[in-house]
């Protein structure tokens, strides 16, 4: 999952970014309002982290302009405003959530996953599909009652799956969820991460479009 | 502001100063008026009488017979009429005294008339004590012939009294109109007074920015001073609540980033215990940051800054945002008698305090949070914020408001919510209540409106 972190401070968003990348999500850091603001693909993005006080311009001014332009990516605030007056403009701007720094990091990735499962119409952390069973919070994947051992890519890459079952998701698709914008994407990584999952979790399970890309089965 | 005066007031001491000034000018024209007529009226009794005396000499004749008679009678008629208090008599020895028609009874002393000067003086008359004239003058005979005559004092003290009764209504009724329009003078006066009590009540129930109005040149520059001060201590306020807010957002990524630290150590295996201290020190000044943040944003008193809030409008967007933050909740809004309503306390404040209590509510309902505007003809308004969750024990309720004190550390939260909340209640003299409700737990804001700055 891809997030967008906009955080002004040379150090808390290298670290920020730091934490979240061993939480398993690809991150692109944007360092100011200018940077943000025309940022290419943020309806991609699983989640926006944004700092309201950024030094080129006003964080809820930028909340506003996504939202006019129909992004509808969750938006969480992480700010050093606290106050509820803060807090109320944020979320009636179009945030979703609203935190004050400084966050414990297991509150963030819960407030994120919070985000997440609301996003998908979840009120659970467990996504189950079939025998399938992925917990988010939990980061565990299960085949029926077995657990299964996944690598972060290969858990990442289900996670996709399964949010996105029975749609078509193009090799750019999967990419663009797994990887930051400037990493390093091996043609090939996609099927070799595709056959991987296939061995554990059952070939039928997720069938190759030509020309097209994947689908999940529900 | 009442009409009528109050002990201490300046309009008591005007209205004291007037009433002595116009008692003591008013008694001083009665005692002038009164002496100078009576002495007038006497005079003029005198100067008759004496002209009376003469002119009866004159008119007397001493007849062959030796009798004595008037060639005709006086001009003033009232010696013709009997007892009517104007009498004349003229006695001579050896000759029948005569004396005037108006005296049917008594005579007159005529020792009174002892020497060829008129002399006058206050004798017993027929019908009581009597102004007397008389002088003596030889008979053709060589007699000595004494005319007397008198007017009854009760006729000159009678004019006096006339006079005087008149007078005194008369001054009584200058001495109402004046206080009267003195009254009216202190009312005009006064006037811009009762303006800078009304602008003052504005200011206090937060209506104005400042002392608003023009105002006569004694007391404008006093008020021009005064909206000086306002605005200097406003400003004053603002800048120290900017760098209080600057100071602590300041603090806050330092602190994110110790925080983060202090995680990082967490993890590896000789450093748990000092990143336990880290973490525990971080969040004690975190909790302090936003506790003295909001009291910063809260406590400035503004007793004299705009404030006013429309109900049940102040809650919409306060509403709309805890859909947000809690979408698996609903949440309602119920106005009672509080539609176009306002309030006389500080937006932030009171949108700080609902925000916090409506965002309690949000996390521990099950379903609902009710929000209840209640608008008493008492001028009691009251915001009721009820949820359907498992409520709390009554030890809880009393440590709620305890700074730190957190009830499910699972739920995000400082711990800093409800102490934030009672200390801007206390700053804007409401009431904070926590209680069990029927269906989970209730919080009360109560706010009194303050009678004297209610009125206009």
């Amino acid at each position: 999952m891809r997030l967008l972190l906009v955080e002004d401070d040379i150090e808390l968003g290298p670290r920020l970014s730091e934490r979240l990348r061993g939480a398993d999500f690809a991150v692109e850091l944007a360092a100011g309002f200018s940077e943000a603001e025309d940022w290419p693909d943020l309806d991609s993005m699983s989640a926006i982290i944004l700092d309201l006080g950024l030094p080129d311009g006003d964080g809820l001014q930028l909340l506003r302009h996504w939202r006019n332009a129909r992004i509808e990516t969750p938006i969480l605030i992480l700010t050093a405003r606290g106050s509820w007056q803060d807090k109320v403009e944020g979320l009636n701007a179009g945030a979703d959530d609203f935190v004050v720094k400084p966050v414990r990091f297991e509150e963030l990735l819960a407030r994120l996953n919070a985000l997440f499962r609301r996003q998908e119409g979840a009120r659970s952390s467990v996504i189950e599909r079939g025998n399938l069973r992925l917990d988010t919070l939990a980061r565990t994947a299960g085949l029926g009652a077995k657990p299964l051992s996944l690598s972060r890519q290969e858990f990442r890459l289900l996670h996709l799956f399964m949010r996105r079952a029975g749609q078509v998701l193009s090799q750019t698709d999967i990419l663009d969820d797994l990887y930051e914008l400037d990493s390093e994407r091996a043609p090939n990584t996609v099927e070799v991460l595709v056959g991987r999952l296939r061995r554990k979790i059952g070939r039928d399970r997720i069938v190759t479009l030509r020309g097209m890309g994947y689908r999940f089965e529900k | 502001m009442s009409r009528l005066p109050v002990p201490g007031s300046l309009r008591l001491r005007f209205l004291l100063a007037i009433t002595v000034w116009v008692a003591l000018g008013v008694s001083a024209i009665w005692f002038s008026a009164v002496g100078i007529f009576s002495a007038h009226i006497e005079q003029s009794y005198h100067e008759e009488l004496e002209v009376h005396v003469r002119e009866l000499a004159h008119l007397t004749s001493f007849d062959d017979d030796g009798s004595i008679t008037l060639t005709r009678p006086l001009s003033d008629p009232r010696y013709e009429v009997p007892l009517s208090g104007f009498y004349w008599q003229i006695t001579a020895k050896d000759h029948e005294p005569l004396r005037s028609r108006s005296m049917t009874r008594g005579s007159l002393d005529p020792k009174v008339a002892q020497s060829p000067q008129i002399l006058h003086t206050l004798d017993s008359g027929p019908t009581g004590p009597a102004i007397t004239y008389g002088f003596t003058e030889p008979a053709p005979d060589g007699a000595e012939v004494h005319y007397v005559i008198a007017t009854d004092q009760s006729e000159l003290d009678r004019l006096i009294d006339g006079f005087t009764r008149d007078l005194t209504i008369w001054l009584a009724g200058l001495g109402s109109l004046l206080l009267a329009t003195g009254l009216a003078i202190i009312g005009f006066g006064l006037h811009p007074l009762d303006r800078l009590a009304k602008a003052t009540a504005r200011l206090r129930r937060g209506e104005a920015a400042e002392l608003e109005g023009k105002y006569p040149a004694e007391i404008a520059p006093l008020v021009n001073d005064l909206n000086a001060y306002i605005h200097q201590n406003a400003d004053m306020v603002a800048r120290a609540r900017v760098q209080a807010g600057n100071l602590a957002h300041s603090l806050r990524t330092p602190l994110a980033i110790i925080t983060d630290e202090a995680e990082r150590l967490a993890e590896e295996p000789n450093c748990s215990h000092a990143a336990t201290v880290l973490l525990e020190q971080s969040k004690a000044m975190e909790q302090q940051i936003g506790y003295q943040l909001a009291r910063a944003r809260s406590s400035s008193g503004k007793p004299y800054a705009a404030r006013t809030v429309r109900l049940p409008e102040v809650a919409v967007p306060i509403l709309r945002a805890m859909e947000r933050l809690h979408p698996d909740k609903s949440f309602s809004l119920v106005s009672a008698n509080c539609d176009q309503a306002t309030l006389p306390v500080d937006a932030v404040d009171y949108s700080e305090l609902l925000s916090i209590l409506l965002d309690n509510a949000g996390k521990w309902a099950r379903s609902k949070v009710e929000l209840t505007f209640v608008c008493g003809s008492d001028g009691v308004v009251t915001a009721r914020i009820s949820d359907d969750g498992p409520g709390m024990t009554s030890a809880e309720i009393e440590d709620a408001f305890l700074l730190g004190s957190r009830f499910d550390t699972t739920k995000p939260g400082a711990g800093l919510g409800l102490a934030i909340a009672r200390d801007i209640a206390d700053a804007m003299g409401a009431e904070l209540e926590i209680l069990n409700g029927e269906l989970g737990l209730v919080a009360t804001v109560t706010c009194r409106l303050d009678s004297e700055i209610r009125k206009d």
